[in-house]
């Protein structure tokens, strides 16, 4: 190992594969690469790749059934290429576990934000009793939110959803895994229900509620809690 | 006329007025069935106890007249019983032709006039003998039992006419109805059997936006036009239409209308009213009539739902072809345009980003890709446009072309596009053929492309130039694995890929195909042609027969 973090990319186009592999190389990493979901699983499996770079539209595995084998025995994160009409499918690779999503075509820039992203929350450690994000300080045993020093009024949902939400810095939480996260099973589906809480906690957290800094919308998907940067 | 005879009772009103339908047609398709409906009308359907004709009276008073005065030519010369056969013979003739009532009528007149004029005394009706009577009441007993016979006799016997007749038109309905492929087809088979069964004009109206129209009707030129359907007609129509029932003008209460009235209903909506001469209800088939007009509207019904139901069927694997394409379509410029444009954005964006840490060779890849792949995508929208074009209905500007100058186009642009090929030409110089040169350099280049594409690098392509008197044969061969026998009916199939795993579009054969056909050539597979590989593709592009180059 060289210790440079190494990115398994899954992309059945070599001229995607070709680009990507100088890019990553000179931004620090090792790469390898999968054609096929396959050879992705087998190679996720033998080389213990940092992240895996996932194209959802694979000659032979869906990339969906990808995330969900793997979602079986690893948490590595998985950054999904997806195309502008494959909305459905990004939303169901999000809800199956993958960590990030970006559109084709993108600039280099943009991937590699997301990767660097991804790798950050990965290699932090598991939540302790508290999270700092700015002013923002929540106590998780106390059940209590300062922004500055001050103390802010959350009911018990609002709170689950920032906590929710700033677990996973960076990472695009679906409308659905949040509703089922907060709400429970039953809720699945009530995105209109989430959007008000969301507006709600906004008003409480946000410096400028109209352009918020740390819930940051995914229209159509879902949020990112982006209060890391 | 010869079915206003078959009609008879009542006239038609002409009028000169303007049809939605197209008479002549309309005629051309009834003039068989008007024949053969006037082949089985009319007949004779009087009852045995039908009343008696002037006709009648007069045949029977020629009979008796005729037994009179042969009796009295022969008096003396043949036995004195003889008269009274004749007499006897007399009265049994007018029951048989005449029916029962005559039979009975001349019964008395001939004992009368045998009483009158042979038996003693002469010229009085006086009866002398007891005897007489007893002549008189057999006379009645044979004139009324064989008239009454004679009529059972001629009415089972109309009846059977009757239903063969009846028969007739339903099994001609049927044949009809079989070979009907539109709903006007179907409504001519129905008005004109109609007719046959109803013995009288009949009509077809559809609905089109809640109001009637007339859209078939026999005999033709007789109620094309809505002033034939008079007012309480039409009335009738109306109703049979919006109370989805049928209509009769015989039934109690109703008065004025000369149709009934049949309403076709399916689903709850009525797709035809079909209007016939009501039967007279004294008629000895009447019930047979009824069932067989019964028949008809069922089977026509049948009929024009299975066509609706084999339209809806058509109309809907034409929308799924055309959907299928769409799909198709759209899956191959979503996958074609943008993995060209995510890799010459992805490298573009890499130089920029990252142009300080790549090292020089990356540097270069990455230039390289982003010249291929601004090809690719300048191909593909040749391809694109091609087609749209030819979708559009291509309009050819033919000129003289020598074909040996567009193969070498086309290779230099071929040399271009895969610097790595090796591309051999072969030939002879080649006549000169009517084309459009570009059109002929696409479709070779194409070919090519599709050659390059599936051989092992480097690829060797060879072009071939041959010519006959007829036509120049363009064949680009390649070394690669050849196509699979089951693909080889689907190549030039829109979006079909030998290799879905290989890069392409599955455009570029379809598209050379269709070029090639516009300018009146062909292209054919075939494959493989060396032992177990390679492929060879023909261009074969007809000579011009006109005057020489």
């Amino acid at each position: 190992m060289t210790g440079r973090p190494l990115i398994l990319i899954v992309d059945d186009e070599p001229q995607i594969q070709r680009f990507l592999g100088h890019a990553l190389a000179a931004s620090g990493y090792d790469t390898c690469f999968a054609a096929t979901g396959q050879e992705g699983l087998t190679l996720a499996a033998t080389s213990d790749p940092a992240a895996m770079i996932l194209d959802l539209g694979l000659p032979d595995l869906n990339g969906k059934a990808v995330i969900e084998r793997l979602r079986a025995s690893s948490d590595i994160p998985i950054i999904v290429l997806s195309a502008h009409d494959q909305e459905m499918e990004k939303i169901m690779a999000l809800d199956l576990g993958a960590n990030d999503f970006v559109a084709k075509p993108f600039g280099i820039g943009e991937l590699l934000a997301r990767l660097r992203a991804c790798l950050r929350q990965a290699s932090r450690a598991p939540a302790g009793d508290s999270i700092r994000h700015g002013g923002l300080l929540i106590d998780l045993p106390a059940h209590s939110v300062t922004m500055g020093g001050q103390p802010l009024r959350l009911t018990p949902k609002e709170f689950d959803l920032l906590v929710t939400l700033a677990r996973n810095p960076g990472r695009v939480l679906t409308h659905r895994q949040l509703l089922l996260q907060v709400w429970g099973p039953a809720h699945g589906e009530d995105v209109p229900y989430l959007r008000v809480f969301i507006g709600q906690l906004r008003q409480k957290i946000e410096a400028e509620p109209s352009q918020p800094k740390f819930i940051q919308t995914e229209p159509g998907v879902g949020y990112r809690w982006g209060g890391s940067d | 006329m010869p079915h206003k005879e078959a009609t008879g009772d009542f006239v038609w009103a002409h009028k000169d007025c303007v049809n939605t339908v197209d008479r002549s047609a309309i005629t051309a398709q009834n003039q068989a069935m008007q024949d053969q409906s006037n082949r089985m009308l009319p007949y004779d359907d009087r009852g045995w106890s039908a009343l008696p004709s002037v006709w009648g009276g007069m045949g029977a008073t020629a009979f008796l007249g005729l037994a009179a005065l042969t009796t009295h030519l022969t008096l003396g010369l043949l036995p004195e019983p003889t008269g009274l056969f004749l007499f006897f013979a007399a009265v049994l003739l007018s029951a048989v032709r005449f029916g029962f009532w005559i039979g009975i009528a001349s019964a008395f007149a001939a004992f009368a006039a045998f009483n009158f004029l042979f038996v003693l005394p002469l010229y009085t009706f006086r009866i002398a003998h007891p005897g007489d009577l007893v002549v008189l009441a057999e006379f009645l007993l044979v004139a009324g039992l064989t008239g009454f016979l004679a009529g059972r006799l001629r009415e089972e016997a109309d009846a059977a006419k009757g239903r063969a007749a009846v028969l007739e038109v339903l099994s001609s309905f049927a044949s009809e109805l079989a070979e009907a492929h539109d709903l006007a087809a179907i409504e001519h088979a129905l008005s004109a059997h109609l007719a046959a069964l109803a013995l009288g004009p009949s009509v077809v109206l559809r609905p089109t936006d809640e109001v009637l129209q007339i859209t078939a009707a026999f005999p033709v030129e007789a109620s094309l036009d809505e002033a034939s359907l008079d007012a309480a007609d039409m009335q009738a129509a109306d109703r049979a239409f919006r109370r989805r029932s049928t209509q009769d003008s015989t039934q109690p209460g109703w008065q004025g209308a000369r149709f009934a009235f049949v309403p076709l209903v399916q689903n709850d909506t009525v797709v035809l009213v079909l209007g016939h001469h009501s039967l007279n209800r004294q008629r000895s088939d009447l019930r047979y009539r009824e069932q067989a007009i019964e028949v008809i509207c069922h089977q026509g019904n049948l009929a024009i739902e299975r066509m609706g139901l084999a339209k809806a069927a058509d109309e809907a694997r034409i929308t799924a072809d055309r959907e299928s394409l769409r799909a198709s379509l759209l899956t191959s410029l979503s996958h074609d345009l943008r993995t060209p444009l995510a890799t010459i954005l992805g490298a573009i964006t890499s130089l920029r980003e990252l142009g300080d840490t790549l090292p020089p060779e990356a540097r270069a890849d990455l230039q390289l890709a982003i010249e291929e792949e601004a090809q690719r995508l300048s191909r593909y929208v040749d391809n694109l446009l091609q087609m749209t074009r030819m979708q559009a209905g291509l309009s050819l500007r033919l000129v003289w072309v020598d074909p040996g100058d567009v193969v070498a186009a086309a290779v230099a642009r071929a040399a271009r596009a895969f610097p790595t090929a090796q591309i051999t030409v072969a030939g002879a110089d080649l006549p000169m053929i009517r084309a459009e040169a570009a059109l002929l350099e696409q479709a070779l280049f194409n070919l090519i492309d599709n050659a390059v594409k599936f051989s092992a690098k480097p690829a060797l392509v060879d072009i071939a130039c041959a010519a006959s008197t007829a036509e120049v044969t363009l064949t680009v061969t390649d070394h690669g694995p050849g196509i699979a026998p089951e693909a080889i009916n689907h190549i030039f199939t829109p979006f079909f890929r030998a290799n879905p795993a290989a890069p392409g579009t599955g455009l570029g054969l379809t598209i050379c195909q269709g070029l090639v056909q516009a300018l009146g050539g062909s292209l054919t597979a075939e494959s493989p042609v060396q032992g177990m590989r390679g492929s060879a593709l023909h261009i074969r592009l007809p000579l011009p027969t006109g005057p020489a180059r």
